[in-house]
This record gives C-alpha cells, sequence and structure tokens, in this order.
C-alpha cells in the first residue's frame, strides 16, 4: 500500500454519502486505493475524491486544480512541483485560479488529535474552507461526513444521523440549517462562522440552542489568509484590537477601511499598499467597545456567502433587448443576508412577458446569488440628490 | 388564536410563483409544511426571494429587529399576521 501522507492522521476516516441514499466509509487504505491520474486536473466535486487528488499530487510532485465545474478548463497547465489550485465563485464569467503553496494551506491546521470529533463539510469539497474543513478532521483524526451535492435539509439529516459534533460555515448556511434542523439537533460542540459578517441575534440563537458548544467567527480572506477568530459570542471585534493587534496581525483603520500586517498575507496579490499593510477593503465602524463590519468598500454586498456585484449585474441587465434602464439594489433579509433586486424601466411598448425571458437570458450564466431574484417594472428610476441612482442597500 | 388563513394563501401564491420559475412545481402547502426541511424544492435563495416579496406585498417586516425563529410555513404565517 501506498504511505500514508503526513497530513493524514491514521485514525482519520470519511463517512460519505453515495449517489442514492447508501453511505461508505472510506480509511487511507480506501482512498490509497482509488483510480488516480496524478496531478493536473480533478472535479472536486467530493471529498473522497478531493483527499485521493491530493495525496497522488504531493507523492507524484505536480500541480493540482481543484475544479468546481464540470468540464475540462481551459488554459491550465500544471506547475512544476506541488502546489494547489483553486477556484473562487466569482460573480461573472470564468472563476478566480488562486494558486496555494501546500505548506501554507497546511500551515493553517491548528489543534491536536481529537478523534473523537466528527465534522460535518458544509462547504463545497473544492472551496478554500472546504478544504480547510477536509484537512483539518484529516489532520486531527477526526471524521468527516460528507453529503455531496446535497442541500440543506440533506445536511441536516447527516448531522442527525452521524451525530456530528463540529460544523464550520457561513451565516448563511447557519440560518438555514437550524431550519431545517428545526428540534431534532445533532451534539455540536464546535460551531464555527466565516466568509460573511456575522449578526448578534444568530450568535445569540446558536448559543442559545447549543450552549455547551464553542462558538466563534473566523475573520478570513484569500489575500490576507485566516486573519482571528473571534470566541466571546459577541459579533465584529473588540476595539483594543485595532491598537494592539490579534494573533500576530497588526489591524489599522484608514477612511473607515480595515487594512492589517499579517504574516499569513500573500503580499504579492492586490491590495497591497506598502510596507506590508493590506487593503481588506472591508468597512468597519465602531460601535461602544465593538468595531463591526458594515460593508465593502467596492460595493460588493454578500448574498449567501457569496461576494456579487450589484453594478455589474446592472451593466448586465442593461444589455438585455427592452431594458432601457435599471436599478440593482441589495435588499437585506434574515436568510441570506442579502438578495439582489432590480427596478426595470422597459423600452415603449415593450411585452412583460419576452422582457422578463429577455433578462433571463442574460443573466442565466451569473452564479445563482448574482442573479436578481426579485424584477419590478417601473416608468423611472428615482436619482438621489447627486444625480447618481440610489444604490444604497436597502435595510 | 390569530386566524392565519389569508397569509397562508399569500405565502402558498407568491412560493408556488417563486418554485414555477425555476421549472418545477410546488406540492400542496399545509401549516406544518418545513420550508428547508427538503419536502418542498426550495432552497434558501428562494426562502429568500420569499421573505422579500412578502414584505413588497404586506408592507410588514417582521425580521427588522433581526432573525425570528421559524420552521414552517404557518410559523412564518404567524408572524405576518403578529406585525400587522
Amino acid at each position: 500500500m501506498l504511505d500514508r501522507p503526513s497530513w493524514l492522521h491514521p485514525a482519520f476516516r470519511l463517512i460519505e454519502g453515495g449517489e442514492g441514499a447508501g453511505w461508505s466509509e472510506f480509511r487511507w487504505s480506501d482512498l490509497a486505493a482509488m483510480p488516480q491520474n496524478p496531478g493536473g486536473v480533478v472535479r472536486a466535486d467530493r471529498a473522497s475524491r478531493v483527499l485521493a487528488a491530493l495525496a497522488a499530487a504531493e507523492r507524484a510532485g505536480v500541480g493540482l486544480l481543484l475544479s468546481r465545474r464540470d468540464g475540462a478548463p481551459r488554459d491550465w497547465t500544471a506547475p512544476p512541483g506541488f502546489s494547489v489550485t483553486l477556484e473562487t465563485s466569482g460573480t461573472t464569467g470564468e472563476p478566480k485560479r488562486v494558486r496555494h503553496d501546500f505548506n501554507r494551506l497546511r500551515g493553517r491546521l491548528r489543534g491536536g488529535p481529537d478523534e473523537g470529533a466528527r465534522w460535518l463539510l458544509a462547504y463545497e469539497a473544492g472551496a478554500f474552507a472546504g478544504i480547510q474543513v477536509i484537512l483539518t478532521a484529516a489532520f486531527t483524526g477526526a471524521a468527516l461526513v460528507s453529503a455531496p451535492g446535497g442541500g440543506v435539509a440533506d445536511l441536516a439529516q447527516a448531522a442527525r444521523r452521524h451525530a456530528v459534533t463540529h460544523v464550520s460555515g457561513t451565516p448563511s448556511f447557519w440560518r438555514a440549517f437550524l431550519m431545517a434542523l428545526g428540534s431534532d439537533v445533532p451534539p455540536l460542540t464546535s460551531i464555527t462562522l466565516g466568509g460573511e459578517a456575522v449578526d448578534q441575534p444568530l450568535l445569540d440563537r446558536l448559543a442559545a440552542q447549543f450552549p455547551a458548544a464553542r462558538l466563534r467567527h473566523i475573520y478570513a480572506s484569500t489575500e490576507a489568509g485566516a486573519v482571528f477568530a473571534v470566541a466571546d459570542k459577541r459579533a465584529g471585534f473588540p476595539v483594543d484590537w485595532i491598537e494592539q493587534g490579534v494573533d500576530g496581525v497588526a489591524l489599522r483603520l484608514r477612511d473607515g477601511v480595515l487594512e492589517l500586517r499579517s504574516p499569513r498575507a500573500m503580499l504579492e496579490g492586490s491590495g497591497a499598499v506598502g510596507d506590508g499593510w493590506l487593503n481588506t477593503g472591508d468597512l468597519v465602524e465602531r460601535r461602544g467597545d465593538r468595531m463591526e463590519f458594515v460593508g465593502r468598500l467596492d460595493g460588493l454586498v454578500n448574498v449567501g456567502g457569496v461576494k456579487v456585484s450589484p453594478e455589474a449585474v446592472e451593466r448586465r441587465l442593461l444589455t438585455a433587448p427592452g431594458v432601457a434602464d435599471a436599478l440593482v439594489t441589495a435588499q437585506a433579509n434574515p436568510i441570506t443576508g442579502f438578495l439582489l433586486t432590480a427596478l426595470v424601466v422597459p423600452v415603449p411598448n415593450s411585452d412583460e412577458a419576452e422582457l422578463r425571458a429577455a433578462i433571463r437570458r442574460v443573466t442565466a450564466d451569473l452564479v445563482p446569488a448574482a442573479r436578481p431574484r426579485v424584477i419590478t417594472l417601473t416608468d423611472r428610476i428615482p436619482l438621489g440628490a447627486t444625480g447618481k441612482k440610489g444604490r444604497k442597500a436597502a435595510s | 388564536m390569530t386566524d392565519t388563513q389569508p397569509m397562508l394563501a399569500v405565502i402558498a401564491e407568491e412560493l408556488a410563483r417563486i418554485v414555477a420559475d425555476k421549472g418545477e412545481t410546488l406540492p400542496p402547502l399545509t401549516p406544518n409544511s418545513v420550508f428547508l426541511g427538503g419536502e418542498l424544492p426550495i432552497d434558501s435563495l428562494d426562502l429568500a426571494t420569499l421573505l422579500v416579496v412578502l414584505e413588497q406585498r404586506t408592507g410588514q417586516d417582521p425580521f427588522r429587529a433581526g432573525l425570528r425563529q421559524f420552521t414552517t410555513v404557518g410559523e412564518l404565517a404567524a408572524l405576518y399576521d403578529m406585525a400587522a
């Protein structure tokens, strides 16, 4: 049998849902026996495939692209040496690829063996956050429960059936997960939130439902890596961290935007502002003894964990035949944080059904979170005092 | 006890429209239908859409003060009836 990778604990096991209703259990020997084409492109639709591909690419010393879409990706050749390239879920067009040194991915792993832990994979296996969960479970010798391709109802069933103890997900995931679970909840001892700003009502509900669980929210980004974790069950982070830094990271505010200097940041990437400081693009405000996240400098809004650009979607609507003008805004809601809605001015004498079909066509290739979900026809779009469209997020 | 029938009908109508937009059919709703429990062909973006549409239609936003617990159609209808 092939040697077990150093990052995979001998006690690790993967419990993965199959095509039907069945579950399969994988130990290292099962993963090692999976057919491999080392390096190159692997469709990252199952945790088992991701783990086997990582081990094979590491052994062969070649680059690996974990693809999140069906079909062969264009313009990719494996770089020399072992590295892992992930695809981000971009708003429009082709996904962005970010190449990671595997030692840096592994370097984020913390904690000793925890063989009693049972993790639920609530992210896509090929997403950065999904890889973190998979590697954490593998490294600590835990069990990992995965229901590939399932919705939140399948995840809730899997969580109950396998009595998971550790779950990491976005705040939008947690709101939906709590709804899907109802009162029949798994024995959670560790709850992690990330990928979106977290709100206090959600933290309060999680704390009430799982009083014994460790509850933390993580602030991280592709460029900055994992920045800090907040474990006091309150939204935002302590004002003191701006002065004192946290976990080896220095923080400062420039015009309301959070900047940071971190040993875990990628300094060659976008956002570098000199002297090792990185502009996060996240707007923060002081409220009492807390700093709270209030939005994005670039106008991006977070729809269920996916950052989308209302302006980019609006430009897309303006290309639809029959659309004279359009305004896309982000509407706050308690499930996905925000949702895109559109006001559309039709050209005179246009047919409403045709117009709606045209709008559907021009937004069909956007990720679901970027499609305006409520489209209201109007005869004019109100302009703000500056003469610009009022795009401020409605709440 | 509040009469939630009119609100149930509004929820059923709007949810049917959202589901039809996806090319699927909504099974008959009861007050005990669970939104994200797997019996209805909807995901969390669909549920978010329903709440935005209900706010536009009723002028009520029972979630203004933060997340209120609801799992079933009947529980959501009751939140709007209390807010009205």
